[in-house]
């Protein structure tokens, strides 16, 4: 379904109801009866879940799995699956300058890329809102190509090589996100964790600087990029405004007030219900008075939006989704 | 004569060369390697651990002074016999049966080694038999275990479980860590302690040795 995002994100900030976009996947896929294995290794079974969570609960949008691995795979990482959890990367691809030299950017054809565009098409042929489709950031393909840890040290030791890495992963994203806006979903939330872990300054060097570029490349006003980093606690929020996105998506480590405070007033500032102990470990009646204190406080700020602070983990109890959902239409009705 | 300021320095800004080039005047000097350790290089990394946590230093900054910092003991290790080792404790740490996310096992593993504990990194997908044989072949001060997903992270309870059975659990600290973990869950299965980030572990660690 093709939409004005500009306009539909004007809508948001126009309209006296607060909207929700969680995260939220696994709990269609358990709707479905199927494995999280056969959700990221079949665009039909991805499709279907994220219908049946599009049709079953009031989201103002639908997302997409949040599967960090479908990238690296590509490039030829190795993958391990098991039933019921999203995949890992296992060691690491490329450790020399040599080894970054000669790493081939991937087409699009490569491993799951075509299942996950797949999902995506069929998604957005069949949405009745908007489709918001997923992909990595730069900077966390970097660490899973490169190793996380070898990666955070080599950015002072060899920066050279890890830019060389960040432009092939940059490039890699690019292709991806314009294949993903052409299979017709409306936007894309660039996951970029590991950026959290860096200074503001690195942030931006590292990371923001490069999902600018990609913003640049795909943004428009029928296509949104929202910016993800569950990593960040407050200290590279600045650098998360520099890419120029559409939205940024927080995690539950951050103030939400404080994130509300450094984002520009245009754009759409989503979070931080914690998926874990909240969704996954709280009581209903918790999780209730959490999202309805999380609303309540952020009821200042017309570009909220509620959401959870990162993708929703499998097991959720469907009660705790429906007082999330409850706390929401409770707290609007209160607002008229 | 050795710069031992330079030392301290080094390892705070995370500078592997002239933290490596002090050490060998330290070798060269006969210093007391031990003081040393204690009186800079330890205190280095306390010093940049203080800077993680007022949020003036970040997880790359902690991993460069750890690298800086195990740089140097790697070169004074040989020149200690005969005294204490230079080894403020033995951590086994590894992600538990069935997950094989390692990215935040390793940063913690790296800041450990940095901090000066020895660690012994068994890796990812580790079976409670597989703790189990390696608690009983290394006799770690303390057991770390790693989860990221919320199915795998009662695994650890079944770890802990075992070593009891096995009455092997008075004999080790059990730290538990991972996003989805908090410190109620840490508490309810039974661990001695929980951390969120790789600082906070090692000031964790030194707690339960009661290391100053």
């Amino acid at each position: 379904m093709k939409i004005n995002m500009k306009e539909w994100i004007a809508s948001l900030l126009a309209s006296g109801e607060r909207k929700a976009i969680p995260v939220m996947t696994h709990s269609g896929i358990e709707l479905l009866g199927r494995t999280v294995y056969d959700a990221v290794t079949s665009g039909d079974i991805h499709y279907q879940a994220v219908k049946l969570l599009a049709d079953k609960y009031p989201s103002a949008a639908s997302s997409v799995i949040m599967d960090l691995t479908v990238e690296a795979e590509a490039f030829g990482a190795e993958i391990h699956y098991s039933e019921d959890a999203v995949p890992s990367v296992v060691g690491r691809l490329v450790a020399t300058p040599e080894e970054v030299e000669g790493l081939v950017i991937p087409s699009l054809d490569k491993a799951r890329v075509p299942e996950y565009i797949k999902a995506s098409r069929q998604i957005a042929a069949d949405a009745t809102k908007p489709v918001i489709a997923g992909c990595i950031g730069p900077y966390s393909l970097a660490g899973r190509l490169y190793d996380m840890s070898e990666i955070m040290m080599a950015m002072y030791i060899e920066p050279d090589c890890i830019k060389m890495l960040l432009g092939k992963c940059t490039e890699f994203i690019k292709r991806y996100c314009l294949a993903l806006k052409e299979a017709g979903v409306n936007g894309v939330l660039i996951a970029e964790p590991a950026a959290g872990l860096l200074s503001n300054e690195a942030c931006r060097e590292f990371s923001s600087l490069y999902v600018r570029e990609i913003v640049e490349a795909v943004q428009d006003d029928y296509f949104s990029v929202f910016l993800h980093n569950c990593g960040n606690t407050g200290q590279c929020t600045e650098a998360m405004v520099y890419t120029g996105a559409s939205g940024y998506h927080f995690g539950n480590g951050i103030d939400m007030l404080a994130a509300l405070e450094q984002c520009p007033k245009n754009v759409l500032v989503m979070g931080n219900i914690d998926p874990v102990s909240m969704f996954k470990m709280a009581s209903p009646q918790a999780l209730y008075d959490k999202t309805l204190d999380l609303l309540t406080r952020t009821a200042a700020y017309p570009n909220f939006v509620l959401s959870s602070g990162c993708d929703t983990p499998p097991e959720v109890p469907f009660e705790n989704i429906e007082m999330f959902y409850q706390a929401l239409a409770d707290f609007n009705q209160q607002r008229k | 004569m050795a710069e031992l300021d330079k030392l301290f320095d080094s390892i705070v800004a995370g500078k592997l060369e002239p933290a490596v080039e002090v050490t060998g005047q330290i070798i060269e000097e006969r210093l007391d390697i031990q003081l040393i350790i204690n009186n800079y290089m330890i205190k280095a990394m306390e010093e940049i651990g203080d800077r993680f946590q007022r949020q003036q230093a970040y997880v790359p900054e902690l991993l460069m002074a750890a690298r800086a910092m195990k740089g140097s003991l790697d070169l004074l290790k040989p020149h200690m016999k005969g005294e204490k080792a230079a080894t403020i404790g033995k951590i086994v740490i590894g992600t538990v049966f069935g997950d094989l996310h390692d990215i935040g096992k390793n940063l913690v593993a790296s800041m450990f080694e940095g901090c000066g504990f020895e660690v012994v990194n068994v890796g990812v997908n580790i079976s409670a038999a597989k703790f189990i044989e390696t608690v009983k072949q290394e006799k770690p001060d303390i057991l770390c275990l790693s989860a990221l997903l919320t199915t795998t992270m009662s695994y650890m309870k079944v770890v802990i479980e075992e070593l009891e059975k096995e009455g092997l659990r008075n004999q080790v600290k059990i730290m538990v860590g991972g996003a989805p973990v908090n410190d109620l869950f840490a508490r309810q299965i039974g661990a001695d302690g929980y951390s969120n980030n790789a600082n906070a572990a090692v000031i964790k660690a030194k707690e339960l040795l009661c290391i100053a």
